[in-house]
């Protein structure tokens, strides 16, 4: 979730995106990306396992600003494509970190979320954080997942760069915890090229008990 | 290394007009300016004749160029048309020479830019309560270019130094830089220099509300009515600021102008100076609904879902001094829904059961409605609420799901 905090922050400062990990020691290679490697991977607070298709770049955790619960991963850069992973956010949590104080905020989960529910605090989430001024629910349709009753939703959005984006989550909430895998990418050539990404990583995904 | 900080995307550049057009938000500390004084300095087909004047024309042209192809405009004829026709009536000597756009941004704003082309929010729009609050703003907007504003801000001698403000713009506008809209331009901190540039002083704030409340009684229009948006607006940041436990908005245009309530007596005495008594004035209330009417819920989804509690509830009980409906009704239940704390569910079905008792309850509603009768295990209720919810809706989006949970 944090890429599309960090994507407007970038914008906002107006430094290249590279500059965000000046929490590093950027001279001396640090990065804020790591390699995710195709095999078998632990994401998020390690609750949830998948494999990727392909190498992909995980944004690493920094403390301050990241819930444990989610992890987000790109191929292009956050500006065109990103994926998400929630494993088990508890009731009560929030997907992002955020001031109490701030003017508008994302809901908070609770356990006792509908898919009509979680896909509203998505969409808080987007126009939030993200800056969506323009939000459209494509679908919202039943879908197995994890070996329960999930659901996907698809949605795109015109963000305040004039981009428009599409996006589609897949997600379920077990024994009160949501684990949720989210795509989301510029809706012309990005989204369509990396959904195969996407259904395959979720095809793939488990819960490690 | 800060390859972008001179770049401004022609968001930015919206944005950076937004601030500007803090405009129509800015406090008086000198003596009130009276509307009598406020003769337009420009006439019918004004076009600039000295070179600096020129210089930004040209910029503006480019500027307004990209703006006008932003694919964050509202496009519905029929609104443009409305809005246009509105600046028409209400831009005084220069009204034909106007061009206006809607911006789709869930914010109170609206700006003039140098050449005579006005910017208008969808936020501002869901915020008129009349057609005359609406007139008042235009009106405002377009005493800043009948007053030539921005051209003797650009003279003043502390604005000489914005020279790169403008070169950054002509290279903002020249390429596509994209930046972000973080629903807060003081965040957007490549716009500092922009923001001086645009940033009227509080003497030219006091001439456009004259020279507004001039133009509105002149065309028939209730001149105290831009003194209402005014205390609805600081109602609005009050209850905002108040619901996070804040003194005031971060960043909001308080900070820096420090007299509201003076302004807004000034507005009212303004007002009454321009009032001939036993005329008859307009507000214009049903017009200005039935032109909004489609994309009000539009506007009210974009407010709402910004989930700001304070402001949100604020703004629609202001609507709803006019009376509820089940829009707003809807709506305000979506504002607790959406706020999530503790009893908020109960409240929220409250204000969806409210909201479909009126006939022009939205289909939304009726899901809603069903969503909490079934978390409240009223199953039998539930499923006729998500029927009502497909009868309206056949093709909704979320229709598979509904299906799935009705069995």
């Amino acid at each position: 979730m944090n890429h599309l905090t960090r994507l407007a922050l970038a914008c906002a400062s107006g430094v290249a995106l590279s500059a965000c990990s000046s929490l590093g020691t950027g001279e001396y290679g640090y990065s804020s990306y790591a390699l995710v490697r195709v095999r078998q991977v632990n994401v998020g607070d390690g609750s949830l396992t998948v494999t990727p298709p392909r190498p992909y770049n995980r944004h690493r955790a920094f403390l301050w600003s990241d819930v444990r619960d989610v992890e987000d991963w790109t191929l292009n850069g956050p500006y065109l494509d990103g994926i998400s992973f929630v494993s088990g956010l508890k009731g009560g949590a929030y997907l992002i970190r955020q001031s109490k104080r701030a003017d508008q905020q994302v809901p908070k989960f609770r356990s006792d979320m509908t898919p009509p529910e979680i896909v509203a605090m998505l969409e808080s989430l987007y126009r939030v954080k993200g800056g969506a001024v323009e939000f459209r629910t494509l679908s919202l349709q039943p879908r197995p997942f994890l070996g329960t009753n999930g659901f996907q939703f698809d949605y795109e959005h015109l963000d305040g760069d004039e981009l428009w984006r599409k996006g589609r989550a897949v997600g379920a909430v077990i024994d009160g915890k949501l684990y949720l895998i989210l795509f989301d990418a510029a809706r012309s050539h990005y989204y369509g090229t990396i959904l195969p990404d996407f259904e395959s990583i979720v095809a793939s995904a488990q819960l490690r008990r | 290394m800060c390859a972008r900080c001179f770049e401004v995307s022609r968001r930015s550049l919206l944005i950076g007009g937004g601030a500007a057009a803090a405009a129509l938000t800015t406090g008086i500390a000198e003596a009130r300016v009276l509307p009598k004084d406020m003769v337009p300095l420009v006439g019918p087909g004004y076009k600039p004749t000295d070179k600096d004047e020129q210089g930004i024309w040209q910029l503006m042209d480019r500027a307004e160029e990209e703006i006008s192809g932003s694919n964050l405009l509202i496009n519905d004829p029929k609104l443009t048309g409305y809005l246009r026709d509105l600046i028409g009536k209400v831009g005084g000597p220069a009204a034909k020479d106007f061009r206006i756009y809607l911006a789709h941004i869930p914010e109170f704003n609206a700006m003039m830019f140098p050449t005579g082309f006005a910017v208008v929010f969808s936020g501002l729009l869901l915020r008129m309560r009349n057609e005359a609050q609406l007139a008042g703003v235009i009106a405002h907007e377009s005493g800043h270019f009948l007053r030539r504003h921005m051209i003797r801000s650009w003279r003043d001698e502390r604005h000489k130094t914005d020279i790169f403000a403008i070169a950054a713009m002509a290279a903002g506008v020249g390429g596509a830089a994209g930046g972000v809209y973080l629903g807060d331009y003081v965040q957007l901190a490549q716009l500092g220099t922009i923001l001086s540039l645009f940033s009227y002083s509080r003497a030219m704030e006091a001439e456009a509300d004259a020279m507004g409340v001039r133009l509105l009684a002149e065309n028939g229009y209730q001149p105290l009515e831009m003194a209402t948006v005014w205390e609805q607006l600081i109602g609005e940041e009050t209850a905002s600021a108040r619901y996070r436990r804040k003194r005031r908005r971060r960043g909001s245009l308080f900070d820096t102008h420090p007299s509201p309530d003076s302004r807004l007596a000034d507005l009212k005495l303004s007002a009454a100076e321009v009032t001939v008594a036993g005329k008859a004035y307009d507000n214009g209330r049903e017009r200005y609904l039935a032109e909004i009417a489609s994309i009000r819920p539009m506007m009210l989804d974009d407010q709402v879902k910004l989930n700001d509690p304070g402001a949100s509830q604020y703004l629609i009980e202001t609507l709803a001094r006019d009376g509820w409906n089940g829009l707003l009704r809807y709506y305000e239940g979506e504002v607790w829904r959406l706020r999530n704390r503790h009893g908020d569910d109960a409240r929220a079905a409250l204000s969806y059961a409210a909201a479909v008792a009126y006939p022009d309850a939205p289909a939304d509603a009726w899901r809603w409605h069903g969503i909490s009768l079934m978390k409240a295990g009223r199953s039998a209720e539930a499923k006729s609420a998500f029927g009502r919810y497909l009868t309206m809706k056949p093709d909704a989006s979320d229709a598979a799901w509904v299906r799935q949970v009705i069995g």
